[in-house]
């Protein structure tokens, strides 16, 4: 048993200060925040505990409820929609499409954007009275309508649009690395039993991509919890607090209105709905392995 | 070439010097909201002032209130509090001194005996336990009106005094092709109007029931529905644009003549002027319907945060003495658009609005606190969300409405 300690000294030295940040900062500071939101916490933390009170007025917001909801709305809408936009704009390019790289940097340019400036420019694009409605209009299609900015049942999903228009190159780059990575023969094999060019894509190559997807889906996910700066600079959560997102909901709560006990309380229902969502991964990981 | 060395000799000098002159110079780093033309001209005057007593001007400015109070807190927390902050007035303030983060400011306020020359209501929310916190830089009032005077001329109507004057005049505009009414759909902004509608749906003594005395069941009785029902009617003077939309866009509608009214805070005022335009002549400026008798204060501060280093603290001296300074007050103002918030300032002398806000303003029972001071930042939101949550949501009844407003406020103070 001596003898491990001293095996792999150095490794082991070059990782304890990566590791002990890791359990303070991380690990230390989640268990701080659920702490925080078992108490009255108001502009300070006042470590007296509640019970369960913050998460109680918590679920009686409405506000929560429909930031809470856009979350899963965003989720679930803008993870497949990246995904199925990337990979076709990948399997297009793969295709040996002429000027391959112009098309390339094209659809990974958004990427280059910060969100902040992503969602500006959205913003200005689908103002009604300043953008593509009024363009549209001022060509002569009167009636011509796009107002789901300023539309509250609407807003969220323009925030979906900006979404997907600035990750896709992202998966595009990700599922081109990985089709090029593919075996010839495959393709021969596949050209031999006469199988359509889409069949193939469909059944034997994109399967093979199976990591690349689950890659893909890790990064498009941690984009949907933290994303805080898209909804401020495109919705600032309107109208009213329609397209409002978790992340935007505890920011507000911990700084506009000096309640880090409710902040807390959200923090912390984020945080269970992104281990509910990656529990079923880990088992598969667990079991395969 | 024989220069070079004496050159560097003097540089030498020079580097040897700077120490002792660097110490003597006051470093000032103060975080604000103040970004807008107007606005920036107005911070721009004290930032001179200082500069001119020999300090130098660091300025953190933040795009809106609510980033700026967070970096203020989160510098505050990181050990590395900012020489001034900006904040407005009210319950913040006074939490903010009750955990002693703030430097009690007694000895100026002495020394330049604020108690008198400041009115009772600023005094009594700018000190806790007996101790000066804030330094008052101005006197904003939320229930102004502002109305193009170009469209107001065109289609041939007067300044609406109550809101049924209101309807019938917004008709007409509408008739004539213009947005009645300029909003900004952002719920603090959605919140403000709906505070002015309350004052002229049931006057100030029942504004001050529910904002002051936080009486429950007159926040959710019969006169709040009608208030309620009264703001939503205003969604068809509203253009399509307006969510999202900053204040100061909704004033340059007024101020370029696509939209007849504003009511917003006379901060607007300064917009006005930034646009080179003239009070009383391209522009009006009037109470908020049914709201003549009535002064909603809104009262941007300075707060000194506590700080170790004695350099800095004789800074922050300097720089509340120059803010306090009736005559620099009055300048700020002629670019802010409000009144000073000493008494003993000459706003007169700035225009016809600021004449009218003080004739008002002079009454002390017109005075009438605004949001942050009657209520905290938490119940302050939970309000702004009800207002906005309505307001975008034509489904929901005024009745309904009231009654939240009631359960908040009877939850306010628990």
């Amino acid at each position: 048993m001596v003898g491990t300690l001293g095996r792999n000294l150095t490794s082991k030295a070059v990782l304890t200060p990566t590791i002990i940040a890791m359990t303070v900062c991380f690990y230390g500071c989640m268990a701080w925040t659920i702490y925080v939101s078992f108490t009255r916490s108001g502009m300070l933390p006042n470590y007296e505990l509640v019970g369960l009170a913050q998460y109680d007025r918590l679920w009686g917001d409405n506000r929560w409820h429909v930031s809470f909801a856009n979350m899963f709305i965003f989720g679930v809408l803008f993870i497949t929609g990246a995904l199925a936009l990337g990979t076709l704009l990948a399997v297009l390019i793969d295709t040996k499409v002429r000027m391959e790289g112009a098309f390339r940097t094209i659809f990974l340019y958004p990427l280059s954007m910060s969100f902040i400036v992503t969602g500006l420019a959205w913003r200005w694009f689908l103002d009604p009275t300043d953008g593509l409605q009024s363009f549209v209009r001022s060509l002569g299609w009167e009636t011509f309508e796009f107002d789901w900015l300023v539309n509250r049942d609407m807003a969220i999903y323009t925030i979906v649009i900006a979404a997907i228009w600035q990750g896709s190159g992202l998966i595009m780059a990700i599922m081109l690395a990985g089709l090029r990575s593919i075996d010839r023969d495959v393709w021969k094999a596949t050209k031999m039993d006469g199988i359509p060019t889409w069949r193939a894509y469909l059944s034997v190559i994109l399967p093979q991509l199976q990591p690349l997807v689950i890659t893909c889906v890790v990064l498009l996910a941690i984009t949907v919890v933290k994303s805080f700066d898209l909804v401020v600079a495109l919705t600032n959560g309107g109208p009213g607090f329609s397209s409002d997102l978790p992340a935007k909901f505890v920011v507000d709560a911990a700084f506009e209105r000096a309640n880090i006990g409710q902040a807390s309380a959200a923090a912390v229902m984020m945080l269970m709905a992104v281990v509910a969502a990656l529990a079923p991964y880990f088992y598969l990981v667990r079991r395969r392995s | 070439m024989t220069r070079k060395p004496v050159l560097l000799g003097g540089a030498a000098l020079m580097t040897a010097l700077l120490p002792a002159a660097m110490a003597s110079a006051q470093t000032a780093d103060v975080i604000h909201w103040w970004t807008s033309g107007g606005e920036s001209r107005a911070i721009g005057v004290f930032a001179d002032a200082f500069e001119d007593a020999g300090g130098t001007w660091v300025d953190s400015a933040m795009v809106g209130g609510q980033a700026a109070r967070a970096s203020a807190m989160t510098r505050i927390a990181g050990g590395e509090p900012p020489t001034a902050m900006q904040w407005n007035i009210g319950v913040a303030v006074q939490q903010l001194a009750e955990e002693g983060l703030l430097r009690p400011l007694n000895d100026l306020a002495d020394a330049g005996n604020w108690v008198d020359n400041l009115p009772p209501l600023i005094v009594e929310n700018a000190t806790h336990d007996g101790n000066f916190y804030a330094v008052p830089v101005n006197i904003h009032a939320d229930n102004w009106m502002w109305y193009s005077a170009a469209i107001f001329d065109e289609v041939g109507v007067e300044p609406p005094e109550t809101w049924d004057d209101f309807f019938a005049v917004a008709d007409q505009i509408q008739a004539a092709g213009y947005t009645p009414l300029a909003l900004g759909g952002q719920p603090w902004q959605e919140s403000l109007l709906f505070r002015t509608i309350i004052i002229a749906a049931g006057g100030r003594d029942y504004y001050r029931q529910v904002f002051v005395d936080h009486d429950v069941e007159a926040a959710g009785g019969p006169l709040m529905v009608e208030a309620f029902d009264l703001f939503g009617r205003l969604r068809d003077y509203v253009d399509e644009g307006s969510p999202g939309r900053l204040w100061n866009e909704a004033t340059m509608m007024v101020a370029n003549n696509e939209a007849a009214i504003q009511i917003m805070g006379d901060w607007a005022k300064g917009e006005f002027n930034a646009a080179g335009l003239v009070a009383g002549e391209d522009y009006g400026c009037h109470m908020a319907p049914g709201t003549r008798d009535a002064y909603v204060l809104v009262v941007d501060v300075f707060t000194f945060p506590v700080l170790d280093d004695e350099d800095a603290t004789a800074a922050q001296t300097m720089l509340a003495e120059i803010m306090m300074d009736p005559a620099t007050q009055v300048e700020f103002n002629r670019h802010k658009g409000a009144l000073p918030a000493r008494l003993d300032a000459d706003a007169s002398a700035i225009d016809a609005c600021a004449a009218i806000g003080e004739q008002i303003v002079s009454d002390p029972d017109a005075q009438l606190p605004n949001m942050a001071l009657a209520f905290s930042n938490d119940v302050e939101g939970q309000v702004t969300d009800l207002v906005t949550e309505y307001w975008n949501d034509p489904s929901m009844s005024a009745e309904e409405a009231a009654e939240r407003f009631s359960d908040i406020v009877a939850n306010a103070d628990s």
